[in-house]
């Protein structure tokens, strides 16, 4: 097999997931809370229980705690018991997401 | 007037709602029951610990502005419950504390009154009247003038104590996330740093490429080649697509001639 192209992927890309490359990339619309990177189908379900049933609402919130990384990442925690991980997942998500389109 | 002086000498604990008597709790440092226990182990627990400090014959009103109580129980007394304060009152004592409180609404509420209640149980042993005493006299104009002096006093005490306390936490920080891979640290110490109050900040030394067994992080330039090497890796790239092209002129030809000859 000839390997005429050189180009070798870079793997520091691979350190957001897909997840939260598909959130990034358009309005959010709609979608549920389930589509933010770090939220899976537990934590969803604790979000949607307390009535935060689509990503914008959890976008609201995050705005009203004026984009704060730890106030954000302690109410998440307190809201539906994400893990450090996971608070940071989503935390990043909303955040690059409010840098390309707010 | 102000809003909560010796809300505790006032009130009955008995009066308290549980929630209520759990933050005095906690803002006194008492450990709590557990979860789930009758509201009366917490009464009971408040009696012990909180109203003890209140029978210590601890102040009158004129007294607020002694800042330490004398016998060497805590002036504990002194620290408004964060569910008790107004909104505003809430946003104001976190300013105190260099934090810029957002909207304090239905959902960032509890939030916050975490966050200061951190705040409190911090500072708690450094006697907070401080702070607290400063948010008072702010907030009823009457009694501005005659405690100017003192606030400032206070304030620059206060804002002391608020570089320390903001320098341990990031030497505290910095402690936790050297456990963590190096990557993190990067990652933790750069934003970290752009938002402490002191203004002091880390730039990471970038670590010499692959020395002490430190793995590569950064893309570091290429090192420079010699031209021949250049040449040689353009040749290489080029060598084997050549070859084909060779080949199939080579090819082509033949199949010319063949047929020139054939005609």
């Amino acid at each position: 097999m000839l390997q005429l192209c050189p180009h070798i992927c870079d793997p520091a890309m691979s350190s957001t997931s897909q997840k939260h490359k598909e959130f990034v990339a358009e309005p959010m619309g709609e979608k549920p809370v389930n589509a933010l990177a770090g939220i899976g189908e537990v934590l969803g379900k604790k979000l949607e229980e307390k009535g935060f049933d689509k990503a914008y609402v959890v976008l609201g919130q995050f705005l009203v705690l004026k984009k704060d990384e730890e106030l954000f990442k302690d109410w998440l925690k307190d809201t539906c018991g994400a893990n450090a991980k996971q608070q940071r997942d989503c935390y990043g998500c909303l955040k690059e997401w409010c840098d390309a389109f707010l | 007037g102000r809003p909560w002086s010796n809300p505790e000498a006032q009130e009955d604990p008995a009066h308290l709602s549980k929630s209520r008597l759990r933050s005095d709790l906690v803002s006194h440092n008492v450990e709590l029951p557990p979860a789930g226990s009758k509201k009366e182990v917490y009464l009971k627990l408040h009696l012990e610990h909180v109203d003890q400090g209140n029978a210590a014959g601890f102040s009158s009103d004129e007294d607020d502005q002694v800042l330490y109580a004398p016998g060497g129980d805590r002036v504990d007394t002194k620290i408004p419950d964060p569910t008790a304060l107004s909104d505003k009152d809430l946003k104001d004592l976190l300013l105190k504390y260099g934090v810029k409180a957002g909207p304090i609404v239905a959902s960032t509420r509890a939030v916050y009154e975490k966050k200061l209640r951190k705040l409190l149980q911090s500072d708690g042993n450094e006697g907070l009247n401080e702070a607290e005493t400063a948010v008072l006299y702010s907030d009823s104009d009457e009694e501005g003038e005659e405690n100017g002096d003192l606030e400032d006093e206070k304030e620059s005490e206060e804002e002391k104590e608020r570089i320390n306390e903001a320098l341990e936490l990031n030497q505290k920080q910095c402690n936790e996330h050297l456990q963590e891979p190096v990557k993190n640290i990067l990652k933790d110490l750069i934003p970290e740093a752009k938002t402490t109050p002191t203004g002091i900040y880390v730039t990471p030394r970038r670590p010499i490429k692959g020395a002490a067994q430190r793995p590569i992080l950064y893309g570091y330039p290429d090192t420079p080649v010699s031209p021949t090497t250049l040449e040689r890796r353009d040749v290489e790239r080029r060598l084997v697509p050549i070859y084909v092209q060779i080949l199939v002129f080579f090819i082509v030809l033949y199949i010319l001639y063949f047929i020139s000859i054939n005609v």
